[in-house]
């Protein structure tokens, strides 16, 4: 019933209490919420719970947001301070952080190419600082504009921009060195 | 080194990125059954401009008579309270807020006054303990040493805190403990229960 409905009017029948459409609401944004929640968090199933609690939070809240506004920009707000809670969280109960598992595809020369091309990628990423990293995810995951990172993370444009291209720039010196390890 | 618009980097990113939301797509699946199961019959929050908002908004019956019904109801628990006030087995301006052991209702009166003058009492009973500490969003999760100076067993510290929404522990000799029976609201994450309270009235769950 709901599937084929905006997201405006999905919104407003969850303010009016209408759980349904907000379960749409949930299945539309949970991949982008995970992916947010993964990149900042660095362990699936913290960011699985997180992404739980965001959809809570956020519908919990649901009266606060403003219509007019960006939906994502606000889930992804909402999202990226329970993940920094999180992180402050853990400086008191570490967990082991990092445990993808690929799955595999038809091809396996292919897969395997891929795999390790991803493998070199993810653990890179994941040893940048978290202050470069979670620009890098923002952007390069999410897709959002500079504007909308830097309302997320609550820093400036310019200070976004810089971070995403001091990030890369991390991340191809860590790629030479692999390289040429001299 | 350039980092131009086309730069392959940027697409391994990305390809890495939704590889690791692609491996998770099982695990993904129900979230929505489990969040509206969360949520039960939860409402949003009107929150208090809402409920001005509403109250101002016209109405069949008329604003005044509306506004008249309200201004009365404030004036009779003004009277209750004054006269019990007396009764109270505490007084207001003495005694600091008491988050632990205490009624909910009790608390969140009390709560609502200046508690970033008196600070708010986070109080546990740990007869046996040896180190009690509260964790939570105020201290960005470090923990604050409690203390039981006469060795009763009564373990309080006394935090200064603006109005707001909160979420705690305690940690008693290493061991998490999240669910103060006092607490206004419990929130589970990562298979451990903390506490919420609202101070003042107020807080942003965002």
């Amino acid at each position: 019933m709901y599937r084929t409905q905006d997201e405006v009017s999905l919104l407003r029948a969850s303010l009016e209490g209408e759980t349904a459409a907000w379960g749409e609401i949930v299945m539309r944004y949970k991949d982008a919420v995970f992916g947010l929640c993964l990149g900042f968090l660095r362990n699936r199933a913290d960011a699985e719970d997180i992404t739980h609690d965001a959809f809570i939070r956020a519908y919990v809240n649901l009266r606060r947001y403003n219509l007019e506004r960006k939906f994502s920009t606000w889930v992804f707000t909402i999202a990226a301070n329970l993940c920094r809670n999180r992180l402050r969280y853990r400086r008191n109960h570490p967990v082991m952080e990092v445990d993808f598992e690929l799955e595999g595809s038809a091809d396996p020369a292919r897969t395997v190419a891929r795999e390790e091309r991803q493998v070199r990628v993810r653990t890179a990423l994941n040893s940048l600082p978290y202050a470069y990293r979670t620009p890098l995810v923002l952007r390069f995951y999410n897709d959002l504009s500079y504007k909308e990172i830097g309302d997320i993370l609550a820093i400036p444009e310019g200070t976004v921009k810089t971070r995403i291209h001091r990030g890369k720039a991390m991340l191809k010196e860590m790629f030479d060195k692999e390289r040429d390890p001299s | 080194m350039t980092l131009d618009a086309r730069d392959p980097l940027d697409e391994l990113l990305r390809e890495t990125l939704r590889q690791d939301v692609v491996a998770a797509a099982e695990s993904l699946a129900g979230l929505e059954e489990r969040v509206l199961g969360s949520l039960g019959d939860r409402l949003p929050k009107r929150g208090i401009l809402g409920s001005l908002r509403a109250l101002a908004a016209p109405t069949r019956g008329g604003r005044w008579g509306q506004l008249a019904v309200v201004g009365a109801t404030a004036a009779a628990f003004l009277l209750v309270g004054t006269l019990l006030s007396d009764r109270l087995p505490f007084s207001r301006h003495e005694e600091p807020l008491l988050l632990g052991g205490a009624p909910a209702a009790a608390t969140k009166s009390v709560a609502s006054q200046s508690p970033a003058e008196n600070g708010v009492l986070f109080i546990l009973p740990a007869l046996n303990a040896r180190v009690v500490s509260v964790v939570g969003s105020f201290s960005e999760w470090e923990p604050v040493p409690l203390s039981d100076d006469d060795g009763d067993g009564i373990w309080t510290t006394q935090i200064p805190l603006p109005p707001g929404r909160y979420e705690y522990a305690f940690i008693i000799d290493g061991r998490w403990w999240g669910q103060d029976p006092s607490a206004d609201e419990y929130v589970r994450s990562f298979g451990e229960y903390s506490s919420v309270r609202y101070v003042g009235g107020g807080g942003d769950g965002a």
